[in-house]
């Protein structure tokens, strides 16, 4: 897949680029179905699990992951912090965006298992909270 | 003569949002009637006031002419406009609003009644001189009879019901082996359908073109003409693409066309707007056309006319109701340029079709010039199954065919429809097929290539640009306010494009 950088230009609507152009792109979230539009095309996608966690899941446990494949570009977290829900314990870069990873719930930072800098991937705990 | 003063539209969805707008630029108060299904549509919204009718079910609401008229006279309404469909061309419905008061926005009873039986038709339009499918339409209904009739006119043959419509126990008949057959098959579903068996045999017209003559008439003795539409590119007879002016009319044919449509509105008294839809053999100056049935009623596909004649129709409708004068004269009407529509089904192609209901998530028109949006939805809108699947129609103009079609495409790539699947993507391969930009079209285009066209669009390739955009879009909804920076940086999608269903 080519290299895409991404901006939100309004509800629903992105602007996509990569080296050689741009598509203005919709995307639209149904009862368990992404929809996304491009230039005549409409498709559709299950909703992913991975990504949209149902409530409660994975709320409860251990781990903190990376919704997506991205760069670390700032980590708020150390062992033995306390944190309370909602704290930002990671910033996570992809795609031109910022993606802040916020405490799932109050507790006590157990291990982390990333730095400033690494490529993380989807469905790897980033760090562990008590 | 004074204007209507408040209206009453006994319709739904975008033709009852036209309407509205021609009240309002006319000055008259407007009444949407709605049923349960359509408490929130857009109609209800934009008249000036709105009254429900009763259940979702077109039986319960629009199709209950006691309850349309009782609305009207509840709310002071002085006129009704049927729009298309539900009660446009039932007579009973007409004369029941003349017998309440009530001014009926198309043409008198009798009018509706003398269109309405394809026989009575027949004979009222040889009668005025009109050219008709050459065919016979036998008083002994005996299968000898129909046989001999069959070889009277020469094969191949159509046998129809003669209280028919909508394509319903029509059989091609190719031989006088075949008839006996074809009769009894047309007969069983001419009396499920209609009550009623009586048929009537006519010669096969081969590669047809649709192509209708607009007409409107007043109560001051002018009937014009607005020149031709051609719908050749149906499903199923149901119309999918019309354009202005037909590629295969010459100027001859169209004017004899003009003439023998105003001829046939004459012949049964006509009044307001109707169509007369005739089946047009060849091109060129030696084309021969057939009379095949009058539309008593405004047609989906007016902006076409509107468009290329540039006259706005609801409004001549509602004058002419009104008792003033046409708006135009024969002479004052001319063609420029080029227009066509696009309907836009909620339906998907690659499921043969089926109509599809939901919410629609997420809705964008194109804009531009000579780009005209007819819609009767919105975002948010729920699509509901219990009425016509047509969501919009997408009408262009162009100085030429081809501009006029370019800019169709062009448009339709920007539609923006998400929540429910839709035509766009068939009416795309349509625009962009080899012998509709050829303009080498009849009435069994789509029997023929539809599901070449249907399989092309299915097997087109999403962008992988729109995993980029869903990728970011399910960062956002996961993660809440996400911040654009200034840095580049894309990993490989993690969303498998064998998900993807375009």
């Amino acid at each position: 897949m080519a290299e895409f950088s991404v901006e939100r230009t309004g509800p629903g609507w992105y602007l996509v680029r990569d080296a050689e152009r741009q598509w203005r792109v919709a995307v639209a979230d149904g009862a368990d179905t992404t929809w996304v539009f491009v230039e005549g095309h409409v498709g559709t996608i299950e909703a992913d699990t991975r990504i949209r966690p149902k409530p409660g899941r994975g709320r409860g446990e251990s781990g903190v992951m990376a919704p997506m494949p991205a760069t670390v570009v700032a980590l708020h977290a150390a062992v033995g912090q306390s944190v309370v829900q909602g704290d930002t314990l990671i910033v996570l870069e992809a795609m031109k965006m910022e993606l802040p990873i916020r405490a799932p719930r109050d507790g006590v930072i157990r291990a982390v298992h990333c730095a400033t800098g690494d490529l993380v991937q989807p469905g790897v705990n980033l760090l562990e909270l008590e | 003569m004074s204007l209507i003063k408040r209206l009453l539209i006994a319709n739904r969805g975008e033709i009852a949002l036209r309407i509205i707008r021609a009240c309002r630029e006319l000055g008259i108060e407007s009444v949407a009637v709605y049923s349960d299904a359509d408490a929130k549509a857009p109609h209800v919204r934009a008249a000036d006031r709105a009254i429900r009718l009763g259940a979702a079910p077109a039986r319960a609401s629009y199709l209950d002419a006691a309850k349309v008229i009782e609305a009207a006279t509840a709310s002071g309404a002085d006129a009704v406009h049927p729009g298309y469909g539900f009660l446009s061309e039932r007579a009973g419905f007409a004369r029941a609003c003349a017998a309440a008061g009530l001014i009926f926005v198309g043409p008198p009873a009798e009018a509706l009644e003398r269109m309405g039986s394809k026989i009575a038709a027949r004979k009222l339009m040889i009668a005025a001189g009109v050219p008709v499918v050459p065919g016979e339409s036998p008083t002994d209904q005996s299968d000898a009879a129909l046989a001999a009739a069959a070889k009277h006119v020469g094969f191949p043959v159509l046998v129809k019901p003669s209280a028919g419509g909508g394509g319903i126990g029509m059989k091609v008949v190719r031989s006088t082996g075949e008839m006996a057959e074809a009769v009894a098959a047309a007969r069983r579903e001419a009396k499920a359908a209609f009550g009623d068996d009586d048929l009537y045999v006519e010669r096969l017209v081969e590669r047809p073109r649709h192509v209708e003559i607009q007409i409107f008439a007043d109560a001051h003795g002018h009937t014009v003409h607005l020149f031709e539409r051609e719908c050749s590119v149906q499903r199923r007879h149901q119309k999918t693409i019309e354009e202005s002016p037909c590629p295969a009319l010459s100027a001859a044919v169209r004017d004899r066309m003009g003439a023998a449509a105003v001829a046939a509105a004459a012949a049964v008294g006509y009044r307001n707007a109707g169509t007369c839809e005739f089946l047009l053999e060849g091109s060129g100056d030696d084309a021969r056309f057939y009379f095949l049935e009058m539309n008593t009623r405004l047609q989906v596909e007016h902006p076409v006319t509107e468009c290329v004649v540039g006259v706005d129709l609801v409004q001549a409708q509602l004058l002419v109701a009104s008792g003033e004068p046409l708006p135009f004269s024969q002479t004052s009407l001319a063609q420029r340029g080029h227009a066509i529509e696009c309907r836009v089904y909620a339906e998907d192609p690659a499921q043969g079709f089926i109509p599809q209901a939901g919410p629609i998530l997420l809705y964008r028109e194109p804009r531009g010039p000579g780009i005209r949006v007819d819609s009767g939805v919105t975002e948010g809108s729920e699509v509901s199954v219990h009425y016509d699947p047509m969501l919009a129609k997408l009408i262009v103009w162009g100085e030429t065919r081809e501009m006029a079609r370019r800019r169709a495409v062009t448009a339709l790539r920007e539609y923006a429809i998400l929540g429910i699947r839709t035509n766009i993507p068939f009416l795309l391969g349509i625009l962009e097929h080899a012998q509709f930009i050829e303009a080498a079209i009849d009435t069994g285009f789509l029997d023929r290539e539809g599901a070449a066209i249907v399989a092309a669009s299915a097997g087109a390739a999403m962008p992988e640009a729109a995993l980029a955009a869903v990728n970011a879009h399910r960062a956002l909804g996961a993660l809440g306010t996400v911040r654009t920076i200034g840095t580049s940086g894309s990993p490989d999608p993690f969303v498998a494009l064998e998900n993807w269903r375009g």
